[in-house]
């Protein structure tokens, strides 16, 4: 607490700038190769972690015909086809191609809020998730953003790029206020390639958490929202006459904490976590919520299962 | 209404300024503490619904402001002290006399434990009923009164003084109380003398007369219990044969002051542990009795042995019976002691005295010729208890207490005249303990010698022509001087010999003057003991010791419990040392005069003298309460104006109100109401 805190009366940190050293030790790491082979076990047969493209193109897999168009190379057209029903058609092959899969940490105040709980555990998230990425030799970018887009890890592939995933991951801190709708316009705009993006934040958007996860619809890119939240947010450890401030912004606000009112702020909270269910529910948006006190791999598998992350 | 505080245009300034504060620190905004939250706008909904009972919070704290004002109103008023006019000036003085004699012991008044109990009840009840200018002095009253605190209007001081009060084993002295709360009340406003008591109080006559309450002194009765029925020991005494000093015989008389025929076993007990009053001894009798109402049933145990020293009787019901006093069911008595006395007999040889001396076992007789006390035994000085000087008076008195047998020549502690032929005890002092139970009248004297007592010296026998046995005291010593030889008469024939012989051997030995079978409680002891530092220590029967005042050799002592007691002189005390006196268990820390110490300072170890106390007293046995009490022909009235929980400062009452309102606001406070 800082001088001035103490002379104004606010009560301890807002922030706490966690220690991120033990953040990726050998324990996570072990676990990201379990998750990795994990991945492979539970979905394999159904879903192969190579991902494809409809673009038709130089592969080996069958995809369709059409019409030969004057200029098509000769070696695509299916002979058989024009003898039996005297059409010059072209076959088409579905060309293997790497996904590109983005993933967006908001470090916003408010994910640092109390003792940053909320943005190690997503970090830890991104982590895993970006493991299995590299690991299905998939494109993995890495963004964070608070009210723009403030820092970017280029794509990169293969599962010796962790590290490099790591390494960004540890030195994001949290700062600045949220607004995922202003950020992820600038993220669209600079990512013209397309594919999935995993949005890991508390959604703690004073604009509505909507705009953000609308931009990444209307653009074409496939949203997978993990929403961290952090339980004991419901329940304020606050009583008597108190005047709350907003982390982020700064708006303060006197209420008279009594039992009933920190029930009706529980309400209001699961209402919040209802809302954004529903949303995403209701947009075919992949949700998952990443509560920190669920273990993160427990919390991946459940990613696994929900599918939409891998395909 | 009347303000005995603070005027109340005080009063309207302390509740102005007090006010002025209260809204001022309400209307001044508290300083909130500042909490950080991670998204403030999921508590807007929340301040949405507040703020739509914005007014109702304005009313609940204008509410509270109330609240707070009319806590300072009620303080502000109390301090002025308001009371009513008619009570202020109307303040009463009472004396409460509590009866602690013996019969407020009685159990009749469940559940109180006894009367005494009960009493100290109804008298907390007057206290607790006291009005504000009301000024109550308690006192106990038994053999003594004993004012157990200042007059005072304290509720809390009043009632520690009610607990000082201890039930005592004596008879109230109703008149010196009555005289004690005259004089304290004298020139006081509204004086009422408030008795509490079973009514068991005699008459208020004393040695000074009546006792007059005077016209303006109120007198109230208070009476205290139900019961009737009782069964008491009203005498017990005991004493040893003179013959046969291992036996005695007991003298008890039981008492039933109830109207019922009760049953009740008797029980002798023999060497009590002292200083346990639990402790009952060797049983040595069992007797059960059927008494009829108001019987006195007196009953006597001749040739009883199996006691060395003291006694005790208890008297118990039997089923169906009802004895609801316990103090009187027991009586304690305290046998003569048996001390082995040093007997010299100088004589030249005389079978009668000798025979006379052998029945008593507790005398060891030695026989010397006249010559060789002359020669060995008087230079040597060796102490005896008595020496008997048979027809052989010796040149110098002996350092002892002597009995003279037919004396002669100028060592006779009196002068011998000339004979007497055919002299008889024509005159006898009767009550002199050396004639104690003998009959001399018509004994046959041949021949005798008239004694000529010197003053101060004691004829207990005479003929017409002249005394012949006289008593008396020389050089510190006491004298027997028998003016003829009992050869020469008929006197060694008659059993009155032996006895005078043992007699005067008490006589000299004080066996019979130091025993003291036992005193009445409520009675001013004054009991014999040896010291020189003016104290005596006191062992009472509940084991503790205290410190007693001696005066003119006796020790004082006003004894108000039945029971065993020890005296001995207090030697290694120090005379100043009389804070402790009749102080209880002061007592205690006392130095003991060891031994050793005694045999230092050269003196013989402290006599011990025990004794015994007893209620024995069949009008503390009736416990039937007296329904009303007369005093000087006029009758006590009942207590009123005593209403419990009412007292009559209104201040009190704000105060309780102010309180009230406290919590009242505390608790809306805490449960957000009023926030």
């Amino acid at each position: 607490m800082g001088f001035l805190d103490a002379v104004f009366g606010r009560k301890g940190p807002a922030l706490t700038k966690a220690s991120d050293d033990d953040l990726f030790d050998d324990d996570f790491q072990r676990k990201l190769d379990y998750l990795a082979l994990v991945s492979k076990r539970v979905f394999a047969g159904r879903m192969r972690a190579e991902r494809r493209t409809k673009k038709s193109g130089s592969g080996v897999e069958f995809a369709d015909h059409r019409d030969y168009q004057p200029g098509d190379d000769f070696r695509y057209l299916d002979w058989n086809v024009f003898q039996r029903l005297d059409r010059l058609l072209v076959r088409l092959y579905e060309e293997e191609e790497d996904l590109a899969i983005y993933f967006i940490v908001d470090t916003s105040s408010s994910m640092g809020f109390g003792d940053g709980k909320k943005l190690r555990y997503a970090k830890r998230v991104v982590a895993a998730l970006a493991y299995v990425g590299l690991a299905n030799l998939d494109r993995v970018s890495i963004v964070s953003t608070t009210d723009r887009v403030l820092d970017r890890m280029p794509s990169t592939r293969g599962k010796a790029r962790i590290f490099k995933v790591l390494r960004f991951l540890r030195e994001l801190q949290p700062e600045g206020q949220t607004d995922l709708g202003d950020a992820l316009k600038t993220f669209v705009a600079q990512h013209k390639r397309r594919g999935l993006v995993v949005l890991a934040s508390d959604l703690y958007d004073p604009n509505g958490f909507e705009r953000g996860i609308n931009v990444l619809r209307y653009n074409k890119f496939d949203p997978f929202v993990v929403h961290v939240i952090d339980r004991e947010e419901a329940r304020p450890k606050l009583s008597g006459d108190v005047l709350l401030y907003d982390c982020e912004t700064g708006d303060e606000r006197e209420v008279t904490v009594t039992a009933k009112v920190l029930e009706r702020f529980a309400e209001a909270y699961a209402k919040y976590l209802e809302d954004v269910e529903r949303f995403c529910t209701s947009k075919q948006v992949p949700y998952i919520q990443a509560d920190v006190s669920v273990p993160f791999d427990e919390l991946i598998l459940r990613v696994f299962r929900r599918g939409g992350f891998l395909r | 209404m009347i303000l005995a505080g603070l005027s109340l245009a005080q009063i309207a300034a302390v509740f102005g300024v007090a006010a002025a504060f209260a809204t001022a620190l309400y209307i001044l905004k508290l300083r909130r503490r500042t909490v950080a939250v991670p998204f403030a706008k999921l508590w807007e909904r929340i301040l949405r619904d507040k703020e739509a009972t914005s007014l109702f919070s304005r009313l609940k704290r204008l509410l509270s402001l109330l609240v707070q004002l009319a806590l300072i109103a009620l303080l502000a008023f109390a301090l002025g002290d308001p009371r009513a006019a008619a009570t202020l000036i109307k303040g009463r003085n009472l004396v409460v006399l509590v009866d602690a004699s013996a019969s407020m012991q009685a159990t009749d008044v469940p559940p109180a434990k006894n009367r005494l109990e009960a009493a100290k009840e109804e008298v907390k009840k007057v206290i607790r009923g006291l009005g504000g200018s009301d000024r109550m002095l308690i006192a106990q009253m038994d053999a003594a009164v004993t004012p157990l605190g200042p007059a005072s209007s304290d509720t809390s001081e009043l009632e520690r003084a009610l607990d000082l009060i201890k039930p005592t084993d004596a008879r109230a002295d109703f008149p010196r109380a009555l005289r004690f709360a005259i004089d304290s009340l004298r020139g006081l406003e509204n004086p009422e003398i408030v008795v509490v008591s079973d009514g068991r109080l005699g008459e208020a006559v004393d040695a000074s007369g009546k006792v007059h309450l005077g016209d303006d002194i109120k007198l109230t009765y208070l009476p205290i219990g139900r019961g009737v029925r009782n069964v008491g020991i009203t005498a017990f005494s005991v004493r040893r044969y003179p013959l046969d000093k291992s036996r005695y015989e007991v003298m008890l008389e039981v008492t039933n002051t109830g109207p019922e025929t009760e049953d009740i076993e008797l029980s002798l007990f023999a060497d009590p542990k002292p200083g346990d009053p639990n402790d009952n001894g060797q049983l040595v009798d069992l007797t059960k009795l059927r008494l009829k109402p108001g019987e006195r049933l007196p009953r006597f145990y001749p040739n009883l042995s199996g006691a060395s020293r003291a006694l005790k009787a208890l008297i118990s019901p039997l089923p169906n019976s009802v004895d609801e006093l316990p103090a009187d069911n027991a009586a304690y008595a305290l046998l003569p002691e048996r001390r082995r006395a040093k007997v010299l007999v100088v004589t030249t040889g005389n079978t009668y005295l000798e025979a006379a001396l052998l029945l008593d076992e507790y005398l060891d007789v030695q026989l010397v010729s006249p010559k060789e006390y002359a020669e060995k035994i008087a230079p040597g000085g060796a102490r005896y208890d008595v020496v008997i000087f048979d027809a052989a008076t010796p040149a110098d008195p002996p350092r002892a207490h002597a009995i003279y047998l037919d004396p002669r020549g100028p060592g006779s502690p009196v002068k011998v005249e000339g004979e007497m032929q055919n002299p008889g005890f024509d005159r006898i002092e009767r009550k002199h303990p050396i004639v104690r139970w003998t009959a001399l009248d018509d004994v046959n004297i041949a021949h005798a010698r008239k004694l000529v007592p010197q003053p101060g010296d004691k004829v207990v026998g005479a003929s017409f022509e002249g005394p012949l046995l006289v008593t008396g005291q020389r050089g510190g010593y006491k004298f027997v001087a028998m003016g003829f030889d009992p050869r020469e008469s008929d006197l060694p024939l008659r059993v009155a010999w032996p006895l005078l012989l043992l007699n005067v051997i008490n006589f000299f030995t004080d066996e019979d003057a130091q025993y003291i079978s036992s005193f009445r409680t409520g009675d001013v002891w004054r009991i014999p003991v040896v010291t020189h530092t003016g104290q005596a220590r006191l062992k009472v029967p509940s084991g503790e010791e205290l410190l007693v005042p001696v005066h003119e050799g006796r020790a004082v002592y006003l004894g108000e419990h039945a029971g065993f007691y020890e005296l001995v002189g207090a030697e290694g005390v120090d005379p100043s040392e009389t804070a402790a006196l009749g102080g209880g268990a002061d007592g205690r820390d006392l130095p003991e005069p060891s031994a050793k110490e005694n045999a230092g300072a050269g003196g013989p170890p402290p006599t011990v003298t025990a004794f015994a106390a007893n209620l024995l007293d069949a009008e503390e046995s009736a416990i039937e309460p007296a329904k009303e009490l007369v005093v000087d022909g006029k009758k006590a009235g009942t207590l009123v104006g005593f209403q419990i929980g009412v007292r009559r400062e209104i201040w009190i009452y704000l105060l309780i109100a102010a309180i009230v309102l406290t919590a009242i606001e505390w608790v809306t406070y805490h449960r957000r109401i009023t926030v």
